[in-house]
C-alpha cells in the first residue's frame, strides 16, 4: 500500500510541507505535490498517480473545478481537505465524485486512515492475508488456517471478516455488521448476526468460548483483534 | 387563542360594556330629571280634589275653611263652584272680568285648554257640582292629548324597534369597524411578535398602514442583515483559524509520536496537541451553535434508528483513542428492538458526542459513563450519567431554567460547560424534545433527553 503514488495539493506551501511529512513519517516514498488546480491538472496528466489529497479553496482553480475536470476522464481516488466545514460543502464534493471529504483542523492519524481505508477500497490486495491470534485468515480465497486444518468461509462470513479487517482495532456496531450482511433494512437481523459471529468465532478463535480476537463491545457491537506485530 | 385575537376579543366585550353602561347611566340620568323636576315644582301646590274636601255646603251657603283658603292664598289662585246649571254658587278671588254663569260649551272649553287666558284645574264633586281652580297665566301648561288606540300601539312598539335598530346598528357597526382593524393590525401586530422572538418576517406594503408596514418590514431586514453581519464574521474567522490549527495539531501529533524526542519533549507536544483538540471542537462548536441560531443551517429530518446512532456515537469516541481511564457502557432499554425517529442525523450524532465529551472534560481524573436507551409512549429516551465530580446546585439549577450560556469557563477558568452543552440544548429544541441535567448518586451528572419519535411540525 505505500508503494502507491500519491499527489497533495494544496495552495499553503507550510501545509503541504506538514503533508508530506505526516505521509512520508508513515512511510509512503512515492509522494507529488503541487500547489495551484493548474499545475496539479499537469502533474496528474503526466504522472498518473493513485489517489489525490485535494484542498477545495485555492487561488484560480478550486478544488471543485479540479475534481470536475479530472472526473471527466479518470475514476482516481479523490479525498478532499477543506478548511470549510459547512455541510453543504461537504455534499457538493461527494457529489462531484469526491471519495472522502476531511475538514480542517484534522489529526494526522485520521488522515492517514482514511487515506490508506481509500487505497484499500480502490486498489484491493488480492492476496490479502489477515494475521489472527489462533488464525491466519485468507480473503482473496475465504480460508481460514488454524493448526493445520483448512476452514472455508461462508459468503456472509467472509463479508462481515472484512468489513472488521478493514475496521481492526476498532468498535464496529452492530447496525453497521447487519447492514453489511442484509442490506439498508436491516432492523431485526441482530440474532443473524449473533449466529453468523458464532460460526465465524468457531472458525478463526482457538477457543471459541473465550474469543480473543473477535471480540464483543458489550451493547455496541463487536471489534477484530489483529495478532500483535501484524498491520 | 393567540394574543392578538385574545386583545381583539377584549376589545369587542369593552365595547359591548361601554354601551351597556352607556344605558344605564342614561336610565339614571333620566330618572334624576325627573325626580328633580318633581322637587323643583312648588311646595304649595295642591290639587283640586283636596281642595274639594275643604269646601262644604252649611245651611244652603257653601264655605270654604282656612286651610282651603290658605292653599288658595300661597298660590294667589281663585276658586269658583258651578252647579248643575253652569251657575256659580261659590267663589273666592274670582277676577272680575270672569263671568258669573257658564254654558256646558264654555265648560267643555275651558276644562281641556284656558278660561280667559287662566289655566284652570276641573273636580268634580260627588254631589254634581263642579269646582274650578283657576291659577295665575304663565304658572300651569296644559296640553290636550287625543289618540287613537291603534295609534298608540303602534307609537309604543315604533319606540321600542328603534331602539332595538339603534342598538343592532351600533354594535354591528362596531363589530365592522373592529373586524376592520383587526384585519389591518393582525399581520402587524404578529410581525412584532415574530420580531420579537428572532424571526423576521416581510408583510405586504400596502392599504391604510403601508407605512407601518414598511417600517417593520425594514426593521427585519435590518435586524436580518445584523444576523446575517455575525454569522458571517464568526463563519470566517472559524474558518481562517482552520488551517493554521491543522498545522499545530499536524506538527504537535508528529512530535508527540517522535521516538527520537527526549520523553518531556514527546509529553509536552501531548499537551499541545490535547489543547489544539479542544480548541477544534470549540471552533465547530461556535460555528454550528452560530447556524443553528441563525437558522442559516436547516435542520434535514429523515428517519434514523435512534439506538443504532447512540451506539455508533459511542464507538467513534471509543474508536478516537479514548484514555483508559474513561469508561464507557451503552444498555438498552429494550434490547434487541431499534428505535426510529425522525431527527437529522449529523445534529444526534453531535448532540451525543458533545455530551459524551462534556462528561469526559469534565473529570480529568477520569470516570465511567452510562448510556441507558430506550423509548417509551413515543419518546425516544437517552440517559447519560457519569460517576464523576458532577456540578454545583446552582449550575443544574441554571442548566435547567435553561439560562444564557455566555461564557465557557467558570470564574476559577477550569469549567468547560458552555458553548458544548448551549449546541447541545439548540439540538434538542430543533427536535421538539426536552433535556433536564440532574446529580446522579452517590456523585456525577445525569442528563435526561427526551425527543419525540415523530415531531409535530408547526
Amino acid at each position: 500500500m505505500l508503494h502507491h503514488k500519491l499527489l497533495l495539493v494544496d495552495d499553503d506551501r507550510d501545509l503541504l510541507e506538514m503533508l508530506l511529512s505526516i505521509f512520508r513519517r508513515a512511510g509512503y516514498t512515492n509522494l507529488l505535490t503541487a500547489s495551484s488546480g493548474s499545475e496539479a491538472l499537469r502533474i496528474w496528466r503526466e504522472a498518473q498517480p493513485n489517489l489525490i489529497v485535494l484542498d477545495v479553496m485555492m487561488p484560480c482553480m478550486d478544488g471543485f473545478s479540479f475534481l470536475k475536470e479530472i472526473r471527466r476522464t479518470s475514476r482516481v481516488p479523490v479525498l478532499m481537505l477543506t478548511a470549510r466545514g459547512e455541510a453543504e460543502d461537504r455534499i457538493e464534493g461527494l457529489e462531484i465524485g469526491a471519495d472522502d471529504y476531511l475538514p480542517k483542523p484534522f489529526l494526522p492519524k485520521e488522515l492517514l486512515l482514511r487515506v490508506s481505508a481509500i487505497l484499500n477500497r480502490a486498489y484491493p490486495n488480492q492476496n490479502e492475508i489477515a494475521e489472527l491470534a489462533g488464525s491466519t485468515v485468507d480473503m482473496a480465497n475465504a480460508e481460514v488456517r488454524k493448526d493445520n486444518e483448512t476452514l472455508t468461509l461462508t459468503a456472509k462470513e467472509l463479508l462481515l471478516f472484512k468489513k472488521l479487517y478493514q475496521n481492526a482495532g476498532r468498535i464496529v456496531t452492530t447496525g453497521i455488521l447487519c447492514e453489511t450482511i442484509c442490506g439498508e433494512f436491516w432492523q431485526g437481523y441482530e440474532s443473524t448476526l449473533s449466529t453468523h459471529i458464532r460460526h465465524l468465532r468457531e472458525k478463526i478463535e482457538k477457543n471459541p468460548s473465550k474469543p480473543v480476537s473477535l471480540i464483543t463491545v458489550k451493547g455496541l457491537g463487536y471489534r477484530l483483534n489483529l495478532k500483535e506485530g501484524s498491520s | 387563542m393567540n394574543p392578538v385575537q385574545r386583545f381583539f376579543r377584549r376589545y369587542i366585550l369593552s365595547t359591548a360594556a361601554i354601551l351597556l353602561l352607556f344605558l344605564t347611566v342614561n336610565l339614571i340620568l333620566l330618572f334624576a330629571i325627573m325626580v328633580a323636576g318633581t322637587m323643583s315644582s312648588s311646595d304649595s301646590s295642591f290639587s283640586a280634589g283636596d281642595f274639594s274636601d275643604h269646601l262644604v255646603l252649611q245651611d244652603g251657603n257653601w264655605s270654604a275653611d282656612d286651610t282651603a283658603l290658605s292653599m288658595l292664598e300661597k298660590q294667589s289662585s281663585w276658586a269658583m263652584l258651578l252647579d248643575e246649571n253652569g251657575d256659580v254658587v261659590w267663589q273666592q278671588n274670582l277676577p272680575e272680568t270672569l263671568p258669573r254663569s257658564y254654558t256646558s260649551a264654555e265648560v267643555a272649553s275651558f276644562s281641556r285648554w284656558y278660561l280667559n287666558d287662566y289655566p284652570v284645574k276641573i273636580w268634580t264633586r260627588t254631589d254634581g257640582c263642579l269646582l274650578v281652580i283657576g291659577y295665575p297665566p304663565g304658572t300651569l301648561v296644559k296640553y290636550y292629548f287625543s289618540l287613537e288606540w291603534p295609534y298608540m300601539g303602534i307609537m309604543f312598539s315604533g319606540i321600542a324597534a328603534v331602539f332595538f335598530i339603534n342598538l343592532l346598528l351600533i354594535v354591528f357597526l362596531i363589530l365592522r369597524n373592529t373586524r376592520k382593524v383587526e384585519k389591518a393590525m393582525t399581520p402587524i401586530l404578529q410581525g412584532i411578535q415574530k420580531l420579537s422572538s428572532g424571526i423576521p418576517s416581510h408583510l405586504e406594503e400596502q392599504g391604510e398602514l403601508a407605512e407601518i408596514n414598511a417600517g417593520l418590514n425594514r426593521a427585519a431586514d435590518y435586524m436580518k442583515k445584523k444576523d446575517n453581519t455575525r454569522a458571517e464574521w464568526i463563519r470566517g474567522i472559524s474558518h481562517d483559524i482552520r488551517t493554521p490549527l491543522s498545522m499545530v495539531l499536524g506538527y504537535a501529533s508528529e512530535l508527540e509520536d517522535d521516538c527520537a524526542l527526549p520523553q518531556e519533549a514527546r509529553k509536552q507536544a501531548g499537551i499541545i496537541r490535547r489543547e489544539s483538540e479542544k480548541m477544534k471542537r470549540l471552533i465547530d462548536d461556535l460555528n454550528l451553535t452560530t447556524k443553528l441560531e441563525y437558522a442559516l443551517q436547516p435542520v434535514r429530518f429523515k428517519e434514523v434508528d435512534w439506538a443504532e446512532i447512540c451506539r455508533q456515537t459511542v464507538g467513534e469516541v471509543l474508536n478516537s483513542g479514548l484514555d483508559s481511564r474513561y469508561e464507557i457502557v451503552l444498555t438498552e432499554m429494550q434490547p434487541g428492538h431499534s428505535i426510529r425517529l425522525l431527527g437529522d442525523d449529523g445534529l444526534l450524532r453531535r448532540m451525543l458526542n458533545n455530551l459524551l465529551f462534556n462528561s469526559i472534560t469534565h473529570n480529568p481524573q477520569g470516570c465511567k459513563i452510562t448510556l441507558s436507551v430506550g423509548e417509551e409512549n413515543g419518546y425516544c429516551l437517552c440517559i447519560i450519567s457519569d460517576n464523576g465530580a458532577g456540578i454545583s446546585q446552582e449550575s443544574l439549577k441554571a442548566l435547567n431554567r435553561g439560562d444564557a450560556i455566555a461564557s465557557t469557563q467558570d470564574s476559577s477558568g477550569t469549567s468547560e460547560h458552555g458553548l458544548g452543552l448551549k449546541l447541545v440544548v439548540q439540538i434538542v429544541r430543533a427536535h421538539h424534545g426536552t433535556i433536564s441535567f440532574s446529580s446522579s448518586i452517590p456523585h456525577g451528572l445525569k442528563i435526561r433527553l427526551s425527543l419525540p419519535a415523530q415531531p409535530h411540525f408547526s
